[in-house]
């Protein structure tokens, strides 16, 4: 009997043990922190921003860069030159951005909320929120904008759809508080844009300010006129040392590189539209932008551009050229894979400038600002890219006294500037055409329509929402429809109407 | 935690029971004379009963006249009359019908009779006469309720084995593999998505076919509960050789197998008329091979992709050019040492794989060693495997970059893939740079793909366990068990230097340590008579189960020094290193009482604490009870029955288990600095991609089970029915969050999936004699599941998507496992197609709504087996099937956007164009036919459709088949050769019914929960071979 007693005392030792001794410790992940310094997420969230090769390609290249007759493409992936739907393309920035851009910003925003830190770093953080929700607003409409990137800070997980308008006029209040908030540097090398310096971030915020406010022009010009005089009178940029552009470089990972140049690496098929090659003879730049595919020519006579919406078939037969005696984004000078990727250029704003005279909302002369405008996007181009021949003085006032600003002719002069010097920075490009139709762009840049084309033969005025969030966030989704119009590539957002 | 306590206590007291003096004494041995501890003696008429020691040896209180009945489990009854008071030693005899032993839960031996639930055991002979090279797959269609799911991946991919239907909806749904009483990690050590990828295998493939002795299946929640949490999906618990049972001595034993592999019966049947070209035309695009689309052949010379001109004409099956004769060796030698109180077992085997695809093999090498030692009251046994896996060229599968399996099926009829070869030979130019064959960039040469990208690994694992126990006295023991299942993994893979898309090349190295051990305590109690007709056998005990992963990583992209494959040799190079710690502690026990051995109850307690779900200040539970209970009733031991009937059972079984998180570090959000920085700046960011949440807590899945086990005709006909109901109950799920909450998911438990099913095992074995018999064996399963709950407000949970991203794999709510959920056709009121018309006239479908197009998982599984015997030959062969399901086919998908399927030309030929009708976007119907430039219009289109592409996935095959005879022992007098055995044999010969087009019905490329997605994988090879067994 003794025996037994002993057995049932060992098996209560069992019941006795710690089950869970240790437990609590070895669920922290030892390889992750609680918290960071957030300097080193407003590094990653700037260099998210400007993108992976995936949303670069897709997005920018594929969709805009074609639709805006920067490029074109016979290859029939590249959807945008033939008004073709891919969904996976349309949407990729929408599906990039929240995950990296949107998320990480609100977590800024919200670790310095917590650490009451409402300096230098918190102006930065709403200046580039604003920057990264306008991008996909005006790409894509009404889009989740207050709730959006809140998953774990508030537990949202279907973030309602704002209206295009109320996001507006959010990000510019947004903006004149985020400016208000810069102070003394504490960014330091995190600031990938402008490597600490408040004063130009100040001039990035009203520079951002300006370009929205004139974004509403068809559909709210009063409130656009009030912004943009606040803007201007606050201080823009005023050199082309205030582009607001990261420095990428050559890796190591692809974060690093800029993802415009990793699709020139990977894709041959991107050529320049004859739109665009057309609109730059005799303009020093066609050089430096584009090179003969061929051979690498860069000779202007050997640069002759790509018409658009035409398959290499409809190429050949038409013309009876292959696709490589086109031009294309000079390979020599700036399609690196540690070229700059440009958000806002000094150009831009004198242009938008140059409009604001125009419309007198300001007192300065608009001819003068197109010609700054023009000089410091040609001049710009050998400060972005070391390979490219700097353009002189001389050149640009050649230049410009063969195209003299004309006043009766104001806004297709500016803006097919703006379309210019926005090579690249496809989205820009994309929207500010919407805004003004200029420069006049011809459905598949004149050519036939394409058969297979969903906007009905004409341009694209938006890029289309996944339709994941069909299911995923099925109410707000239908409601944003509602309000919007459908999930085409026709349908106009708010400023567009 | 009091009442989880009290069912300890109450366990504890059935111990308290005093044990009588003893008078005579004897032996119990088996038929070979080995000692058979355990037995129980029982003096005829009373209660007073004992069970022998682990000698066998008994003494029991007895007087002579009385009777004593000798009894053990799987041996026949015998009764022996007390005669003097000397010693009395018994010999069992074997029974060969109804007393089967069977392996349960922590490797106890029970007899079937006295199970509650369903437990199937295949022998080992069935996983090595014919051997695969994940064994595991040797059991397709032989267990009811057992669905095994091959993937298209060729020699060296993995096995999906899900039992009963999945009952999580986004966790593992595969089984608890437990080999010689150590649970072994089964980890998939990745496979294909939506981006390619290969298969890189998984745990359960280390396992040697010509080692296993026994591979029992634990279906349900009743048998398995004494797992604990890791069992939720079912056990499969598999025993290996050892020296015992082959008579004292030395043996050896050598077999070997040949095996060939070919794509005979790979099913695709593209068009051969039309050759390459676009706008039915040869010039209008001569750059892309896949390209379908040109005119009927003609013989005529045009210059095709390379710039040579060569005649317009078919020519030939490029995927027999391509693919070669598959060939796997696999040669065993065991050496066997047996005496009275030992047993000892060496075994090394060799496999050799060369497979179908170029480049790519596998060599492994498995070396074990069992070995059990007994003295006096000591059993010690100790089992220790060493595998080494060499795996060279893990196939592409999938997307198309790097994908050999992609390219070969596409290209035009007038495309040779042998003009592919290239200057510099196996797809490249003479500087070695990829001989491209196709305008885009993401479409590889196949032999390039083949022979220049590398992914090869080096796996090398050691499986050991100790089992060491001591008979207190005859009654008492305590049993302590140790193991280890440790892997180091080494993976280079890469893309060459001079791929189209990547022109620079990348590489990797990846080493990863998994290492986990399992550590069990148990004071158990054998066969004990209570009081008259009741009788218990019990245990209890504590367990911990530890699993750690370290890997590191480096990679680099961009070869500075050409075709150097070293990742110091790169631009941009990158590193990691990860960490994954978890353990699961557990106290249990199990109480088998047995009424006039006709009647048992079995009841089992478990619970488990989980770290994964550990969390300082965490409120909710981090531990959970699972308990069972299952009853048996030998009905015809318990009442007199029809005179037909020979053995007839009832059982029923209800369980209650859980199961953790399956991941480690899930609540709580984290940081962590990402890259090498930037121009200076450290990187930082959210590490989640899924909102963690602090309060989950284990899941529950509930099971009840109730079967009939039916014996006619002198067992000639025998029944096994079994119905089953299970509901898993707050599965953490990752609930869908809209993406542009910033997080893919948010962890919940929400989950709630059923299942229900039935199992049936029909036997007829109408002639069984010493010259000839035939057994003839069926099985049947069907198993329904339904989603009843995803999240809060019945969202669909999105899983994995195909390539064409038209469709995902999704959960929703009030419909089965993982609905096949994409874009559809627009259909009018009486289900005509809508289409637009475009200027020319030219029909193009309209794109409709994602809906529901299939299921992934196919419900029914239906297995027959036929076995002849005549003398020394036997025969047998299995055919396997499965129904009820539907598979999304990229590649058919693709061939029709490239016009390569048949479906793309009209029974006269393309020259007339195509004919379709539908309605127009008005509702106005049309037959039209579009002008044969413009057919391709058309079918680029329905690559978008995801509905075009659907397919039921039922089949019905001859998965094998197996000739053998043995050599008659007179033939092999004067040898040295104990025996010998040779057999032909088969797998996949050909199919009977497949209702998919041009591919086969289990060509999947994804292992995990997603299934029913095909795309480009490896042909599924049928396999002739030989076997050779003998005996020394």
């Amino acid at each position: 009997m003794k025996k037994f007693l002993t057995l049932i005392l060992a098996s209560s030792l069992f019941i006795a043990c710690d089950f869970d001794k240790g437990f609590d410790e070895m669920n922290i992940n030892p390889t992750k922190a609680a918290q960071i310094d957030v300097n080193n997420k407003l590094a990653s969230v700037f260099l998210r921003t400007s993108g992976e090769r995936y949303e670069n390609w897709r997005a920018s290249l594929i969709y805009s860069s074609m639709i805006v007759q920067h490029m074109s493409s016979t290859a029939t992936y590249w959807t945008g030159n033939f008004y073709t739907r891919n969904d996976g393309y349309a949407t990729s920035l929408f599906d990039r951005a929240y995950p990296q851009q949107v998320k990480e910003i609100e977590d800024i925003i919200n670790q310095l909320n917590e650490e009451g830190n409402s300096g230098t770093a918190m102006g930065v953080a709403r200046i580039w929120r604003v920057f990264i929700f306008h991008r996909l607003t005006d790409l894509y409409g009404d889009i989740p904008y207050s709730e959006a990137g809140k998953g774990y800070i508030e537990g949202i997980l279907k973030p309602a759809y704002d209206a295009q308008q109320d996001i507006y006029m959010d990000m510019l209040s947004e903006l004149e508080a985020g400016i208000g908030q810069l102070g003394a540097n504490t960014l330091g090398v995190s600031d990938l844009v402008y490597q600490g310096d408040v004063d130009k971030w100040r001039r990035f915020g009203n520079s951002l300010m300006l370009r929205l406010a004139m974004r509403l022009t068809k559909a709210d010009a009063a409130t656009a006129q009030a912004w943009a005089t606040k803007a201007i009178s606050a201080g823009t940029m005023s050199s082309n040392g205030d582009i607001a552009y990261i420095q990428h470089t050559l890796g190591p990972a692809g974060i690093n590189k800029n993802g415009h140049g990793e699709v020139f690496s990977a894709d041959g098929n991107p050529r320049l539209s004859k739109t665009f090659v057309d609109f730059l003879q005799g303009d020093p730049r066609l050089p430096i932008l584009g090179a003969r595919r061929s051979d690498g020519s860069t000779n202007p006579a050997d640069l002759i551009g790509m018409p658009n919406g035409l398959t290499s078939g409809a190429l050949e037969a038409k013309y009876g050229n292959d696709n490589t005696v086109y031009a294309e984004p000079n390979r020599g000078v700036i399609t690196g894979e540690d070229a700059p990727m440009v958000f806002q250029t000094y150009a831009e704003v004198e242009f938008l400038k140059a409009e604001a005279s125009t419309r007198g909302w300001i007192s300065s002369d608009a001819a003068t600002h197109y010609n700054n405008g023009v000089k410091a996007a040609m001049q710009m181009l050998s400060m972005l890219y070391p390979n490219a021949a700097a353009i002189s003085d001389a050149q640009v006032a050649d230049y410009l006294a063969a195209r003299p600003f004309d006043a009766a002719n104001a806004m297709e002069m500016i803006h097919s500037q703006y379309w210019a010097a926005t090579f690249l920075n496809e989205y820009e490009a994309f929207a500010n055409w919407r805004r003004t139709g200029f420069p006049v762009l011809q459905p598949f840049g004149g050519e036939a329509v394409y058969d297979g084309n969903v906007t009905n033969g004409t341009i694209p005025r938006r890029l289309i929402y996944p339709m994941s969030e069909e299911s995923t966030n099925a109410e707000n989704f239908a409601a944003a429809l509602s309000r919007q119009g459908p999930n085409e590539f026709t349908t106009r957002v708010w400023w567009d109407k | 935690m009091k009442s989880k306590h009290l069912f300890f206590t109450v366990l504890m007291a059935l111990f308290a029971v005093v044990v009588q003096a003893q008078t005579i004494t004897g032996t119990v041995s088996d038929e070979n004379g080995m000692p058979l501890p355990g037995a129980t003696v029982l003096v005829t008429g009373t209660s007073n009963g004992v069970s022998t020691d682990f000698d066998g040896n008994f003494s029991i209180e007895a007087n002579v006249g009385d009777n004593l009945t000798i009894s053990f489990v799987g041996y026949a009854s015998q009764s022996v009359a007390v005669t003097s008071m000397s010693a009395i030693n018994i010999n069992l005899e074997p029974d060969n019908s109804l007393d089967e032993v069977i392996v349960t839960s922590l490797g106890v031996k029970r007899n079937v009779k006295a199970l509650g639930y369903s437990v199937t055991q295949v022998e080992g002979s069935e996983v090595s006469a014919n051997k695969t090279t994940n064994a595991i797959n040797s059991l397709q269609g032989k267990i009811a309720g057992v669905q095994i799911t091959g993937n298209a991946a060729g020699a060296k991919g993995s096995t999906r084995v899900i039992i009963r239907g999945n009952s999580s909806l986004t966790g593992n749904n595969q089984p608890l593999y437990v080999i010689d009483g150590i649970t072994i990690n089964n980890s998939n050590l990745g496979s294909a998505g939506v981006w390619g990828g290969a298969d890189s295998g998984d745990g359960i493939s280390a396992l040697n076919p010509d080692e296993v002795e026994s591979i029992s299946v634990l279906k349900g929640g009743a048998a398995a509960a004494l797992y604990g949490s890791r069992a939720s999906n079912g056990v499969i618990i598999i025993t290996t050789k050892s020296g015992a049972g082959v008579g004292e001595g030395m043996s050896v034993e050598v077999s070997s197998s040949a095996q060939f592999d070919d794509i005979r019966n790979d099913p695709y049947d593209p068009q051969t008329t039309y050759g390459q070209g676009r706008d039915y035309s040869t010039t209008s695009d001569n750059i892309d091979t896949y390209a379908n689309w040109g005119p009927r052949m003609n013989g005529a010379s045009v210059e095709q992709w390379d710039g040579v001109s060569r005649p317009y004409s078919y020519k030939g099956n490029n995927l027999r050019k391509f693919y070669s004769t598959g060939e796997t060796y696999i040669n065993t030698v065991a050496v066997n040492s047996t005496s009275k109180n030992s047993n000892t077992r060496f075994s090394f085997t060799n496999l050799s794989n060369k497979d179908i695809i170029p480049n790519s093999t596998l060599k492994r090498n498995s070396l074990g060693l069992n070995t059990t030692q007994k003295y006096k009251k000591l059993t010690a046994t100790l089992n220790l495997k060493y595998v080494n896996d060499d795996a060279i060229g893990a196939p592409r599968l999938s997307d198309s970059p790097g994908n050999a399996n992609f390219g070969i099926r596409l290209f035009a009829p007038s495309i040779d893939v042998n003009d592919m070869l290239g200057e510099g030979g196996l797809g490249t130019n003479a500087d070695g740079t990829e001989f491209r064959t196709s305008d885009n960039t993401y479409s590889q040469n196949p032999w390039f793909a083949a022979y220049q990208y590398f992914d090869n690994s080096v796996k090398e694992r050691f499986i050991g366990s100790a089992d060491v126990r001591f008979d207190l006295d005859d009654t008492f023991y305590l049993r302590g068990r140790f193991g280890v299942d440790r892997y180091d993994y080494h993976r280079t893979s890469g893309t060459p230097y001079g791929t189209a898309y990547q022109p620079l090349g990348s590489m990797s190295e990846y080493k990863l340590t998994n290492n986990q051990h399992d550590a069990d305590l148990f004071l158990g109690m054998n066969n004990f008579q209570i009081i008259d007709d009741l009788s218990v056998t019990a245990f209890v005990g504590i367990g911990q189960n530890y699993q750690r992963g370290q890997s590191v990583s480096a990679s680099g992209s961009n070869f500075i020094v050409p075709f150097l494959y070293n990742v110091a040799n790169t631009q941009n190079q990158g590193n990691g290193y990860g960490f994954s710690e978890k353990q699961i502690n557990s106290a249990y026990g199990s109480a088998e009482f047995g009424f006039r051995d006709a009647m048992f109850l079995t009841l089992t307690a478990r619970n488990d604490w989980f770290s994964t779900l550990s969390l300082p200040n965490k409120e909710t539970p981090n531990n959970d009870l699972f308990t069972s209970a299952s009853l048996s009733i030998v009905l015809s031991d318990l009442m007199t029955l029809p005179s037909i009937v020979s053995f007839a059972k009832l059982r029923a079984g209800y369980s209650q288990v859980a199961g953790g998180a399956d991941s480690p570090y899930q609540l709580n959000l984290t940081y962590g600095i990402y890259g090498q920085g930037h121009q200076n700046a450290s990187l930082g960011t959210i590490s989640n991609g899924s909102i963690p949440n602090p309060d989950i807590t284990p899941f529950e899945k509930d099971e009840t089970e109730v079967g009939l086990d039916l014996r006619l005709f002198d067992n000639k006909v025998s029944l096994d029915l079994t119905y089953y109901s299970n509901e898993t109950n707050g599965d953490i799920v990752g609930v869908s969050a809209s993406p542009t909450s910033g997080y893919g998911s948010a962890l919940a438990n929400l989950g709630v999936v059923t299942n229900e099913g039935i199992e049936a095992l029909i036997n007829f074995s109408p002639i069984r004699n010493d010259d000839f018999a035939w057994d003839l064996t069926l099985n049947y399963s069907n198993n329904e599941s339904t989603i009843v709950s995803t999240n809060d407000s019945g969202g669909n949970i999105s899983m994995e998507e195909p390539r064409s991203r038209n469709l995902n794999v999704t959960h929703i709510v009030g419909e089965q496992y993982g609905a096949l959920f994409g874009t559809s056709y627009v259909r009018d009121a009486q289900g005509r197609i809508v289409h637009d018309i475009e200027s020319d006239g030219t029909p193009i479908p309209q794109i409709g709504p994602r809906k529901i197009l299939g299921f992934g998982v196919a419900p029914t599984s239906i297995g027959i087996t036929n076995s002849f015997r005549f003398k020394n030959y036997n025969f047998s062969f299995l055919i396997e099937g499965k129904s009820g399901g539907q598979v999304y086919s990229g590649t058919n998908a693709m061939s029709k956007y490239f016009g390569a399927h048949k479906a793309t030309i009209d029974a006269d030929g393309r020259e007339n164009g195509f004919t379709v009708s539908g309605v127009d976007a008005n509702g106005n119907a049309f037959t039209t036919s579009i002008a044969p430039n413009r057919i391709e219009d058309y079918w680029r289109r329905t690559y978008s459709i995801a509905e075009e592409s659907i397919y039921d996935s039922d089949y019905l095959r001859l998965r094998q088949m197996s000739i053998g005879y043995t050599i008659p022992d007179a033939a092999l007098e004067g040898t040295h050769i104990e025996s010998a055995t040779v057999s032909l044999i088969g797998r996949n010969l050909f199919f009977l019914s497949n209702s998919v087009e041009n591919v086969d019905p289990e060509s999947g490329y994804n292992v995990g929960n997603s299934q029913g997605l095909e795309w480009f994988g490896m042909p599924v090879p049928r396999s002739l071979g030989i076997n050779v067994n003998l005996k020394f």
